[in-house]
């Protein structure tokens, strides 16, 4: 027995030297050299609410009524937001191509898969595929990026829940002026959510056929400015996303909807002061102001209304491992609503540590006021603590400023 | 006619600026001086006194970056958390990496640590080895003479300056070169700590030997279970000398020094890391005199 495995070990042995003077086809096409660059982020956290998941349907975020406004940390105890996969490379002198895909417990879905020119004259860059939109200032980040567990609200009540992040094309434009100055625009397919919802629909008492449109309808533009003064950065810019608005309105068996178009507003400020490599203090601020301008298919009756809302932050790291934050929100506008200048806030406050550049653990705890109850309209206040765990591994490029 | 030609020339040698450089650290800018001269317009991204590897990539150096013709970088991974933004944001076609705009140095080097094995539980390592290579002075040379044939290849009209410059430069260093081998060979073999292994060049050069780094791993802040074992080392090696660069902090040295009975030493890893190293010869010279005479 012992002499038969033997021998079945030294077969293949002395194969593989007899032929070996001939047998190099396996590195002469290896391409391995070429992976590209492959990252995990995988997120998770356990959550703890003041208001249980089922009552949690009962109550909404004015303004929120064409998105859904939580993508993450949704249940109360564990989550996995989400395992994102990323691959970036060259594609060849012309082109660089990423892909991000987000796992979660449902299935997958193309973040974003786009290509991005390298070799355009003037200071242009074209981009395109399925992206995130550079309009304000935290919608082209991703979750990990963000000083916070969760979006804003006012993200969360005119964006979707991915922000905007639809196919298109996006050209920039950096100005050779003294300081950083862009220019950017973007044709986009509006999506099948927010405030740029885009479906056909037909109601079924005026029996009147409201068709999507098939052509990109989504239009953004955007300006960003900035400069340093000593070892702080001040990046402001002013945004405007513009498009069609189509959906229908299901409910008690009837069909109707809402037909128009919608334009949102934006203005960002941050101002970043670096104390040393590691140490920084930063305020970063965004206002959204959203006007609809949309017809009732059932009332043919004007259903315009506008919105605002906004939300500041402070944020300080105290080295490389501590940081901790602060955040207001706030809607303050909503012409839909009774008292439409009443502030609606919420207060977040967070620390997280990070171990390394690759982990970083964070509490968060929220107070919401922003909500009401969907059929009383009476105000709730939630309060929410999250414990947030967000890992990386692989090669996983650096962000942007 | 002869006149309109020579208003022409005039106007077109009026036309053509300065080549525009931009260059991650104020080693390379300094370098970039000696051989450009006055043909080279310079832009230096990160501070000589701030963490080569966390510099910001903040808006103002993407305009930076994207007004350059050439881009001279550092290599082996000292800017891999940096400098892809800067590019990829800079809408530069003339600074792509695998253009003749953009220009690595760390290819002109023989890099030492390369790790055998690759995995960050070893905390954050360079995989293509120590890109620290800027505290070795016998460097220098070779990365003038890369500069000048990179200008010389973008400008052929001032090749022979460049080259010159860098011949010119060459010379002078041996002198350089010659005093600080006779200053440090009094301290060859002598012991010494160093909070990240930001000097092994050096050290390597002049026969210095480290026994360890203040950090636990690369990029990890000390520990107190570390800092106490090192302690104990130390003693039992007999280190004197301890290597704190200028922009971590200083508590544990300072607490090791006190404890262990050796010398901490604020060691400027670049041009303009402190005070007396404002050019190429004095950041050698400084950190030279403040191993030796500690």
């Amino acid at each position: 027995m012992k002499k038969l495995l033997l021998s079945a070990t030294l077969f293949p042995l002395l194969l593989s030297a007899e032929t070996a003077s001939y047998t190099s086809y396996s590195s002469s096409f290896n391409q391995s050299a070429f992976v590209p660059d492959i990252a995990l982020i995988v997120d998770g956290s356990y959550t703890h609410r003041s208001v249980s998941d089922e009552d949690m349907g009962d109550y909404a975020l004015v303004g929120s009524e064409l998105s859904a406004y939580n993508e993450f940390n949704e249940n109360s105890g564990f989550n996995l937001n989400y395992a994102e996969l990323s691959l970036h490379s060259d594609v060849d002198q012309l082109f660089t191509l990423d892909g991000v895909f987000h796992f979660n417990t449902e299935g997958v879905e193309i973040e974003e898969a786009y290509f991005t020119t390298t070799a355009l004259p003037w200071y242009f860059q074209l981009k395109g595929g399925k992206f995130k939109s550079s309009f304000g200032r935290l919608n082209k980040q991703h979750q990990h990026v963000w000083d916070f567990a969760d979006a804003p609200l006012v993200y969360n009540g005119f964006l979707t829940a991915e922000g905007l992040n639809h196919v298109g094309l996006q050209l920039q434009w950096l100005a050779p002026t003294p300081w950083y100055m862009m220019i950017g625009g973007e044709l986009m397919q509006s999506g099948e959510e927010g405030s740029f919802v885009n479906e056909s629909f037909t109601d079924t008492s005026t029996k009147q056929t409201v068709s999507a449109s098939n052509e990109p309808a989504l239009y953004i533009a955007y300006l960003k400015n900035s400069f340093d003064i000593s070892d702080a950065t001040i990046l402001f810019g002013f945004s405007a996303a513009h498009g069609t608005t189509k959906t229908a309105d299901e409910s008690n068996n009837t069909v109707h909807g809402i037909n128009g178009n919608t334009t949102i507003y934006g203005a960002d400020l941050l101002v970043k002061n670096y104390f040393n490599s590691y140490s920084y203090i930063s305020w970063q601020s965004e206002i959204l102001y959203r006007d609809a301008d949309i017809d009732n298919t059932l009332t043919k009756n004007a259903d315009d209304y506008q919105q605002s809302g906004a939300y500041s932050q402070l944020v300080y790291a105290y080295n490389q491992n501590w940081r901790a934050g602060f955040r207001f929100d706030t809607m303050f506008q909503d012409t839909t609503a009774v008292d439409s200048h009443k502030m609606r806030n919420r207060y977040t406050v967070m620390a997280d540590y990070s171990p390394s550049e690759f982990s970083r653990i964070r509490a968060q705890y929220a107070h919401n006021s922003a909500f009401t109850n969907t059929t009383t309209g009476q105000q709730k206040d939630i309060d929410t603590f999250i414990l947030e765990i967000n890992l990386a591994i692989g090669a996983h490029g650096a962000h942007n400023f | 006619m002869k006149k309109l030609t020579l208003i022409l020339l005039t106007l077109q040698s009026m036309l053509i600026a300065d080549i525009n450089v931009a260059v991650s650290y104020p080693f390379i800018a300094a370098l970039t001086k000696t051989v450009g001269g006055d043909n080279v317009e310079i832009t230096t991204l990160a501070k000589g006194n701030w963490d080569p590897h966390f510099v910001v990539a903040r808006p103002s150096l993407i305009r930076q970056v994207s007004r350059a013709d050439l881009l001279i970088i550092n290599g082996a991974g000292l800017e891999i958390g940096w400098m892809p933004p800067l590019i990829r944001q800079s809408h530069n076609r003339h600074i792509q990496p695998g253009t003749k705009g953009f220009l690595d140095l760390s290819q002109f080097v023989n890099l030492m640590n390369k790790p055998v094995a690759v995995s960050r539980a070893n905390g954050d390592i360079h995989p293509d080895g120590n890109p620290h290579y800027s505290t070795d002075p016998y460097i220098m040379p070779t990365l003038a003479d890369a500069i000048a044939s990179r200008l010389a290849l973008l400008d052929p009209d001032n090749a022979t300056n460049y080259r010159s410059n860098a011949n010119t430069f060459k010379e002078g260093w041996e002198k350089n070169l010659i005093r600080w081998e006779k200053a440090m060979a009094e301290v060859k073999g002598k012991k010494l700590i160093q909070y990240h292994e930001l000097f092994n060049y050096f050290l390597k050069r002049y026969s210095l030997v480290s026994i360890g780094n203040i950090e636990p791993l690369p990029g990890i802040n000390p520990s107190s279970r570390h800092t106490l074992e090192l302690i104990k080392l130390m003693k039992a090696e007999k280190v004197t000398l301890i290597l704190q660069d200028v922009y971590h902090s200083p508590k544990t040295a300072k607490y090791i020094a006190e404890k262990s009975g050796a010398k901490e030493v604020l060691m400027p890893h670049d041009v303009d890391a402190v005070h007396e190293a404002d050019t190429l010869a004095h950041l050698y010279d400084t950190m030279v005199k403040r191993v030796t005479q500690p």
